[in-house]
Formats: C-alpha cells, structure tokens, sequence
C-alpha cells in the first residue's frame, strides 16, 4: 500500500511542519525579544476599519507592530484561557462590558493604574479593580416609525412592555450580548423580578420572532412589519451613511430615540481593553492602550464607526454623530452589567425570548 | 484461496492508519466527553431543561428534517435525471449541479433574508406575499439548497456505475421506465444515498452561523449559548454529548441500511445502463427542475451579494485571506482523502479494530466546530503541560507552544471534523471494486500493487477526488473552529465574511461572502469535469 504509506509519511511532515513553525509574528518568546522588533499581540472582538487606521497610526509612531487576532470576546477569553501562562496575549479589547467581566472573573487580566492614561474619563467608564477601561461607548436606544408613532408616545424602556405595544416591537435574539446588557442594566435598576415581568412583556409585545441584527430590526420598523425596534444607536448612523439607497430610506422612515432621559438615562455599553495577566510584552500593551485614548484615536471612533469618544474634550468631525448628542447616559458603572449578564439569561430563558 | 483470505493484504497494511485516521477524529470528542463527566456540577442544565431544552430539541428536528427532505428529494431525482436520461444541457449540468456546495449555507441565508425581509426587494416587489426566509423551514431550505450536491453526487455516481441488468430484467418482466428505477436502481443506490443524507442532517446540526442568522435556535446555539453566557465549558460539554448520540444514531441507521444492501452484480461484465432520450416537452421539464435548485441556491445569492458588494469598498486583506483559505483546505483535503481511503480499505478486512476505527472517526463529523476546537484546546494545552518539563530538560530550551505557534492545531480540528466525510464517498467508491475484480487481477498474473493501481485505482480516483473535494469545500466555508484556533493575522475569508455580516454589514461582508464560492468554484469545476471524464471512460471501456 504505497499510497498509504506515502500519505502517511506526507501528514506527519505537515505536522512536523506546522508543529516546528517558529511561532509567526510577535509570539517570540522574551529571549529572543530585541528592541528592533517590538511588537503588541492583540486579541479583539472589535472588527471596525477604524482599528486598522488606530493600528496602523500606533505602529507608525512607536514602531510597535500589532499582531492580531479577532474573534468573538467568548472565544478570545476561552483561548487565553486555554493557552494559560504560556498565552502570547498582551491586550484583549471586547464590544460588551460583561465580557470584559468575563475575562477578570477568568483571572485574564493584570490590574493596571488606567489613572495614568488619562484623567478625562469618567469614573463608570473603568472597572473599579483596575482591570479593564472603556475606550468608546455606545448606546442602546429606540428606533421608532416616523408615521405610526407620534413623539413623546415612548419615554422609557419600561413604556415598551406596555399591552399597547402589542405585537410592534422588532428586537433582536437574546443570545446577543447587547440585550444581555440592557436587560442586566434593568436588573441593577429595578431589581429581578421587576426586569423578567419587562421582559415577558416585551416578549408578548413582539412583532415577530427575533431575527438578524440591530439593523433588521429598523428595516422593520421602515417596511412597516412592526413600530418601535431597540437597536445600538450606530446602526442607525451607518444606515443613514449607508451606500445603499434603502437603507438611507429605511433610516430616514425612523427616529432614533434615546429613552429614560428623565429618569435613569439611556442604557450604555462599552468597548474596552484591559492587559493580560501573562502578557508577555505588557509596556507595549500599556503603550497601545493609553494610545486608544489618546484624542487621535479617540477622533477615529467618533468619525469611522460612529461610538462616542470616552475622553471628555475630544474633538471631531461627523455631523451624523452630533446630531444624536448629547444625551443622558445611565451613569451606573459598566462593571455591573458584567455582574447582572448571567441573571439576565436566565430570565430570558425563562420568558422565553428567543 | 478464498476471496476472504485474497482480501486480507490491503485491509491489514490499511489499518494503522485507520487508527491514525480514527484518532486525529475522535480524540477532541473524547476530550469534550471528559470534560463532561469529570466537570463540576452546576444547576445550568437544569434551569435550561426546564426552560430552553425542548425548542432547542424541536428546532433541531425540524431543521433536520427539512434539510434532509429536500436535499434528499433534490439530489436524487437530479441526480438519476442526469445519470439515465438525455435532455438538452445535461452534459454542462452534470457537473454544474455540483456547484451551489460551494455555497456556505450562512452565506445563502444572508442573501435570501436580505431579498425577502420586510423592506426586501421580493418583499416589496410581492406587496409582501413572498414569505420572509426565516426559522426552521427557512434554515432547513436553506441547507437544502446548498448541501443538495451531498445527495446528488453520490447519487449521480452510482446510477451511472449501475448495471443496468436489473433495470433492463425489471423493464422485460413489464415495468415502466420509472416502476423499474423505483423498484431495482433506487434501492441499489440506496447505500450512497443514505451516506449523503447523514452528511447532510449532520452539517446542519451542527451549523451555527445559519441557524443563528435566521432565527431558528437549535442545539447548536444553545450549547454556544451555554458556553459563552450563563452556563460553562462543562455546560456546553454535556450539551455536545447529546449531538454526538444524535450522530452516531443517524450513521448506525445509514450503516445499518447499507450493510442489508451490500450486494455484488452476478455477471463479471459491467454493463451501465443506456440513457434513454426524453422526449421535446419532457425534457424541457427536466432541465427546469435542474435550473431551479440552480437559481436558488447559487445564483440568486451570489447575485445579491454581488449587487451589494458593487456598492461598497473592498475590504483590506482580501487576497491574504483568499490565500490563508486556499492552503487551509487544500491541505486538509489531500490529509482527509488519504486518511478516508485508508479507512475505506482497512475496512473491506471487515476486522473489529477496523470497523471501531471507522464508527470513531464518524463521531468527529458530530460535534459542531466549536465543540471539536474546545477537544483540540484541551488535548494541545494538556500535552504541552506534559513536554514542556521533560523537554526542557533534555534540550535546555523551550517546547514551542503548541496551541498559537501555526496552523497545526487548526488543521488537527479540521480533519477531526472532516475526515469522517471523506471516509463515506470513499467506501462507497471502493464498493465497486468486487473481491472478484481482485481475484481476476491476480488470477491473471498482476502483482498486489499492480492491482491496487491498475484495477483498483482507476475504479475508484473519481470517488477518492470527490472525498477530497467534499473536504476542501467544507474547510473553505468553516468558521467557528477557524475563529477559535487560527494563529495570528491569519484570517480566512469565512472569517472576514461572517464578522462583517454579524455586524449586520452586509455590503462589505458581501466581497468576502462571494469570494468562498468562487475560489471554491475553480477547484470544484476542474474535479468535476474530472469526474465527468473519468466516468465516460470507464463506462465505454
């Protein structure tokens, strides 16, 4: 059986191949770290154009190359986690701030003085154990039909489980981390019972089963298969950019509308970073965060993918953006959304959102 | 010498790597298993069998259900049209048929629900009569669209090898044309097709991206679920277990059902039967019925996303991307090939370790991407913590980490996954090499390896390459595996593709989208039309 044999002998060549393949990039281990090649390994959940400009504007000022890999924030945490000591993880950034607790409750990540980066940021805005820090926000707000729902009808996320939303509410699936958070921002607020009774109205209140994301749920509110739809407030901004003429119409058939600006403020989420427990190159990843907030990058996410800065003064350009601004946030530390998020999923399980 | 004893060479030099084979596929489930029986204890599972449990179980069944109906209905009547009957443009079908595999099924999803949602082009061109694509029929058509080819090729093939004996003894004896392939060459085909509807129910269990888009939580979003939210890796583990009982039931019926049809033709001479001409009309309709699932499940799609694709800048790394994607597959697909062969062969020894080896592998194709990346996580992180001491000690260095340091790790989780596909094409290829084929060839003088390569290898290369190309497609469009174990700066375009598209921006995941079945397209093409040559000369000779 020559074939076999040869296959046999070709596999386990690949694999000696693959196996001895020194390490590409920036997984150098410390002995062979000179200071020519410095390089910054980078696990994100962000996958933005805006971050290959900050990348790219990182490396050309200090010289530090970014290694990076994206992927979900569960799957970057499982990796790091899995690699242990030996994780060539320097900085994790992720989309949700319950992710970002995720990864502290996991051990992932090094308690680090973010006070040094910048003074300009608010004090919700960074894990009160000094484990991770915001770099931009985003809001979850409501999208609602310019014809079919007159202003001042919806003043709260609580409005939304009232009967007289029955069968008008496009929303996204829970398996999504940022209905995860907004529910987990009920509970902190109103405690659990009160939140599962909003979410089984909201279930009741559905439109139609949970399908796509934030900006299905807007397309559905323009073509008129429901009336209100929560979505991020960016969606709408890259609706209203959009090159697509439909989706311009769609977002111009809506009002985005931030709620609960008489009570507790709209509900916000974060991206943010913190640095790895084992990193092996940890100035650099100090380096790359304090970076992010400088008012360079911080410009980058206010014009490229519509998130609003963190840092207080900066300036930029996007009229789309400012036209939304400013609002009442919920001011509450981000960090509980992370402590709220597995109670969250059980009462949607339990109401049975999808 | 008994054609037993004549058969004993190949199948004993063919199992080690059957266990190799065997291995590399059931070790990241025996890894998972592990973790679920010696994980702690939580009250996850509960709550979710109370809650959850049972949508995720009948979605999962319904989604199964539809994508086995209709790929099955798909590939065998396309397939026999094309094997037995002559219409116009059946020549460039018979290959073109194959084609919507290269398709990614969330790829399709993303263009349908696209066209038909509220606010859609169909939606608005129908005054919204035409039915959003969404939930388990819409997932389960979905599938059936584009996993079809499964059905069809292997259909294809084994209508074409057919003897036409039994068709022609069935049409003396006063059945009609369609009687007599109903009653003598479906169920002789029955064991091919049984082997591409397993791959088809098996790819849509353990689908994430489709099910997720359109809204229909199956299982697999439920163990994601378990183990990215409220549950843990120990959660999600014991909920993988529950697929993996679910697979091995739908292979034991498909082995069961082909072991009761393994048959041998009585005459030595291998006579395939005729095509018969359909007439004006009738063959009008049988091109249709080959344009339509044509149109839905690669046209149309790829129309979309190249429509929206023209309104948007390219995304930077492209070509990277296509590149990484390309070397991922066809590496895994040569490996695959030669692993699924060789299991094919240790199997015709019919020996115990063989068929274990064999059932083993299949349970790989079980579990769903995820699930195998979390084995391979825990068998690489727990060898590493075994060489690492003892190798420091002998070389004075450190092992290189195993888990980041290449793209091994990715392709160990590919071929686990894999593999078992290419082992079904494979038997169902050597099946046509009859223990008295190898009598022959020996009795008339050709040395074992004479035989293998000029009896047994121009018999069954059609079969083999297809293995392999099942394989290179199904790398191409997998994604969470890839997302999970890829090295550094190594994206694919599945990659690329579904970040884009699950951050709902269709119009830059739209290039990448399109670009895995077009480079999924030239490689199909060249085999297919391989396939088309091969099997005329042997059907002539």
């Amino acid at each position: 059986m020559k074939y076999a044999k040869l296959l046999a002998a070709g596999a386990l060549s690949v694999f000696a191949v693959a196996c001895s393949q020194p390490e590409t990039g920036g997984t150098d281990t410390a002995a062979a770290q000179t200071d020519e090649s410095r390089v910054v390994n980078v696990y994100s959940a962000r996958h933005y154009r805006s971050d290959a400009a900050i990348f790219a504007a990182f490396t050309e000022q200090t010289g530090i190359e970014v290694n990076l890999i994206e992927a979900s924030g569960d799957q970057l945490i499982e990796r790091v986690r899995a690699d242990g000591p030996r994780s060539p993880a320097d900085v994790i950034i992720t989309v949700d701030a319950a992710r970002l607790h995720r990864a502290e409750e996991a051990g992932l990540f090094a308690q680090t003085d973010f006070s040094e980066f910048t003074p300009d940021i608010a004090g919700n805005l960074v894990d009160p154990q000094g484990y991770w820090i915001a770099l931009a926000k985003r809001a979850r707000v409501i999208a609602y039909s310019n014809q079919r729902v007159e202003p001042g009808e919806i003043e709260t996320y609580e409005d939304l489980a009232d009967p007289r939303w029955d069968d008008r509410i496009c929303v996204r699936e829970s398996g999504n981390a940022y209905n995860q958070s907004l529910l987990a921002s009920m509970v902190a607020r109103l405690g659990e019972e009160e939140a599962e009774a909003w979410a089984a109205g909201i279930v009741e209140n559905m439109a139609r089963p949970p399908q796509g994301g934030d900006i299905t749920q807007i397309i559905g509110v323009a073509a008129g298969d429901c009336d209100v739809a929560i979505t991020n407030h960016y969606y709408y901004a890259l609706m209203r950019n959009s090159g697509e003429a439909a989706n311009r119409a769609a977002a111009e058939a809506v009002t985005l509308f931030f709620p609960n600006q008489e009570t507790s403020g709209a509900h916000i989420n974060i991206s943010g970073a913190g640095i790895a427990a084992n990193a092996p190159h940890p100035e650099e990843a100090r380096e790359l965060i304090a970076f992010f907030l400088t008012p360079e990058a911080q410009r980058m996410f206010a014009e490229m993918t519509n998130e609003i800065p963190v840092v207080e003064g900066v300036e930029w350009e996007n009229p789309t953006l400012d036209a939304m601004l400013p609002f009442v946030a919920d001011d509450r530390n981000v960090s509980e959304l992370g402590d709220h998020n597995a109670t969250a999923q059980r009462i949607f399980d339990r109401v049975g959102w999808q | 010498m008994s054609p037993a004893a004549q058969g004993r060479w190949l199948p004993d030099r063919a199992t080690g790597l059957a266990i190799l084979a065997a291995l590399v596929c059931a070790a990241p489930v025996f890894a998972v298993a592990w973790i679920a029986v010696t994980g702690e204890t939580g009250d996850y599972l509960v709550h979710l069998a109370r809650t959850r449990l049972p949508v995720y179980l009948l979605n999962s069944l319904f989604v199964g259900l539809i994508a086995a109906g209709g790929a099955g209905l798909i590939g065998t009547v396309l397939g026999w049209l094309v094997a037995r009957t002559e219409f116009p443009g059946r020549t460039l079908l018979s290959w073109v048929l194959i084609l919507p595999l290269a398709v990614p099924a969330y790829v399709a999803a993303y263009a349908w629900l696209d066209l038909s949602q509220a606010g859609g082009p169909l939606h608005n061109a129908t005054g919204g009569l035409f039915p959003t694509v969404r939930g388990a029929w819409g997932s389960g058509l979905m599938f059936a669209l584009v996993l079809y080819p499964y059905v069809y090729l292997l259909a294809r093939d084994t209508f074409t090898g057919q003897s036409a004996d039994a068709y022609h003894a069935a049409r003396t004896l006063g059945a009609g044309p369609f009687s007599a392939f109903l009653r003598t060459s479906l169920p002789m085909a029955r064991p091919a097709l049984a082997a591409g509807l397993a791959l088809v129910v098996m790819e849509s269990l353990a689908d994430y991206g489709t099910v997720s888009y359109l809204g229909a939580p199956t299982l697999s979003i439920g163990l994601v679920r378990a183990w990215s939210g409220a549950g843990s890796l120990v959660d999600a583990a014991r909920l993988s277990l529950i697929l993996v009982a679910v697979a091995l039931l739908v292979f034991g019926l498909e082995r069961a059902q082909r072991s009761r049809a393994r048959s041998h033709t009585a005459s030595g001479r291998h006579r395939p039967a005729p095509r018969f001409h359909l007439p004006r009309l009738q063959g009008l309709a049988a091109l249709l019925a080959c344009l339509a699932p044509l149109m839905l499940g690669l046209v149309i799609p790829l129309a979309r996303l190249g429509w929206l694709a023209l309104n948007e800048q390219p995304a930077p790394d492209l070509l990277a991307a296509s590149w990484h994607s390309l070397n991922l597959a066809t590496i895994s697909a040569v490996l695959a090939a030669g692993l699924g062969l060789s299991t094919a062969y240790a199997l015709r020894g019919r020996t115990f370790i063989a068929t274990a080896s064999a059932r083993a592998a299949g349970l790989g194709y079980a579990v769903p991407g995820a699930v195998a990346a979390v084995g391979v996580i825990a068998i690489l992180s727990g060898t590493q913590a075994l060489i690492d001491p003892a190798w420091e000690r002998l070389t004075g260095h450190v092992f290189p980490i195993l888990l980041t340091g290449g793209a091994a790790a990715l392709i160990f989780a590919y071929l686990s996954r894999f593999a078992a596909a290419a082992i079904g094409p494979s038997e169902a290829a050597l099946a046509r090499v009859t223990p008295a084929l190898d009598g022959a060839a020996r009795t008339l003088g050709a040395t074992r390896g004479e035989t293998v390569r000029r009896v047994h290898w121009p018999l069954i290369a059609a079969g083999i390459t297809s293995a392999g190309l099942l394989v290179f497609v199904e790398v191409l469009k997998e994604l969470p595996a890839t997302m999970i174990l890829r090295p550094f700066n190594y994206d694919t375009l599945a990659i690329i593709a579904h970040n884009y598209a699950s951050d709902e921006r269709l119009g830059e995941a739209a290039l990448p989208s399109l670009l895995i079945p077009l480079v999924a397209l030239l490689p199909m093409i060249f085999v297919a039309r391989y396939l088309s040559r091969t099997r005329s000369s042997s059907g002539t000779a």
